[in-house]
């Protein structure tokens, strides 16, 4: 019998939710399992980092990974399914651009570390203690993963060859690109396993787009009753979708929810937030200077707004991982 | 930093801005100049693309306010500087970091003052302080 090809499911700084939605493959995953050997899965599966380690170099034919990198831990663990997985696929918004947990990237470490145990309200920690890579409990050695300075992006941390974004990626995207992988009909390396276009290009909305958006006020989309039909952007509401990739199946905008970006830039393009930003500019309906800071100023955290799921790839953010 | 020197980027609209002069002559006496057509051309991407290759700052330079060619792409740029002053705030990088003067000078005889009157106040800044963001 010939050997079914390997497959590995790893998750490094993540939510779970990306594992949920492999689970969310339903029936499929039975196919799935049929073709292949789910052999590493630490949500579902009892698999040790050994088992791993014990393989050949490049005995996975693929490893689907989830999560960003912020840790020691999570590098090592990246570093070594790389070394053996023929094929690396970034899995989700937070692998492939830092996802929402790459905002801390807006903070420092030192910040971050003295908000969580020490300045936040809700803390009571009257030895100041701090986490520690090592310590010593009844005489016995502890050791935590070292937290990193910053949110680092997958392929800021080993090469990726496909991507597949999302928070999370749609069953029907994660189903197609399987089938691509067992099949062997993959796109050329480094591909997006999504469609090329902006959102706008499949969004039901956009026949209420009039020629030329202009847009008086900024509204956020819990201070009004959106009208579930019309262009959040003529509405006064900022959807990133001229700047975001389709192939999410308009998930949010089916409930009246703006895009917030999770798809990442669209094919070319490097900074989702930066185009959506000269995007924005121009469709401010303001007469002068006033009208322009006032309405400039209804924005809150726009830094946030527009790199909600990419910022440790963006311009100013992008860098490879220099830590260890 | 006593023996910083700031790295200043130019950019300046062609309509605007020395189109009397010899450019080539022009850009002899100052750094990283970019002369473009219309203030209006200039992306965010190309200002923070500034910042990420070394920029310390960022100097545009555009047509006067109902001056230009194109109606109104200094107001813009205008609009897209401020947004994204915002932004670079956000990042560690101060708004005075980026510099829009709306005027006119067809000998561009007074952008390389321009640039050095910014290149004083970076000077008193520092280089940039960055949050991991943008180290």
């Amino acid at each position: 019998m010939i050997a079914k090809p390997k497959v590995a499911i790893a998750w490094l700084g993540s939510c779970g939710g990306c594992d949920e939605a492999v689970v969310d493959l339903n029936e499929a995953l039975l196919q799935v399992t049929d073709a292949a050997d789910v052999i590493f899965w630490p949500i579902a599966l009892d698999y040790k980092y050994h088992h791993i380690e014990a393989l050949r170099d490049g005995e996975i034919a693929l490893s689907i990974v989830n999560g960003h990198v912020r840790n020691s831990e999570q590098e090592e663990v990246a570093k070594l399914i790389r070394k053996k997985s023929q094929l690396v696929l970034a899995f989700g918004a937070c692998a492939c651009f830092g996802g929402t947990p790459g905002l801390a990237n807006l903070r420092t470490k030192e910040d971050i570390l003295n908000w969580v145990y020490r300045d936040a309200p809700t803390v009571i920690n009257p030895k100041g203690c701090y986490p520690q890579t090592r310590s010593q409990v009844n005489g016995k050695e502890l050791t935590l993963p070292e937290f990193y300075e910053r949110v680092y992006a997958l392929n800021q941390v080993i090469d990726v060859d496909y991507y597949l974004p999302g928070c999370p990626p749609p069953p029907d995207l994660i189903a197609s690109a399987l089938k691509a992988v067992l099949e062997d009909k993959l796109p050329p390396r480094g591909s997006t396993l999504a469609p090329q276009k902006a959102l706008c290009d499949t969004c039901k909305r956009n026949a209420t787009k009039p020629a030329r958006i202009a847009i008086k006020d900024i509204k956020r989309i819990h201070e009004v009753d959106a009208n579930p039909d019309v262009c959040f952007l003529e509405q006064g509401i900022l959807c990133l979708g001229p700047a975001i990739r389709g192939g999410c199946g308009e998930a949010c905008i089916n409930i009246n929810i703006p895009c917030r970006g999770c798809f990442g830039p669209v094919e070319g393009v490097e900074d989702s937030g930066a185009k959506f930003l000269s995007a924005l500019a121009a469709i401010l309906d303001v007469e002068d200077d006033g009208e322009m800071r006032e309405l400039i100023e209804r924005i809150d955290d726009p830094a946030g707004y527009l790199y909600r799921f990419s910022l440790p790839v963006s311009i100013l953010g992008s860098k490879r991982i220099q830590e260890s | 930093m006593s023996n910083f020197e700031p790295k200043l980027v130019c950019f300046s609209c062609r309509f605007g801005w020395g189109y009397l002069a010899d450019e080539d002559a022009l850009a002899s006496q100052i750094d990283n100049w970019i002369p473009i057509i219309c203030s209006g051309k200039i992306d965010a991407t190309h200002i923070m693309d500034a910042f990420r290759q070394g920029a310390d700052g960022v100097l545009i330079l555009g047509c006067p306010e109902g001056d230009c060619h194109f109606q109104d792409g200094n107001f813009e740029t205008r609009k897209r500087v401020y947004l994204l002053q915002k932004v670079l705030a956000s990042c560690g990088i101060e708004p005075e970091r980026v510099r829009l003067e709306l005027s006119v000078d067809p000998e561009g005889k007074t952008i390389a003052e321009r640039v050095k009157s910014m290149n004083e106040s970076i000077k008193r800044m520092g280089p940039v302080k960055r949050v991991p963001s943008a180290a």
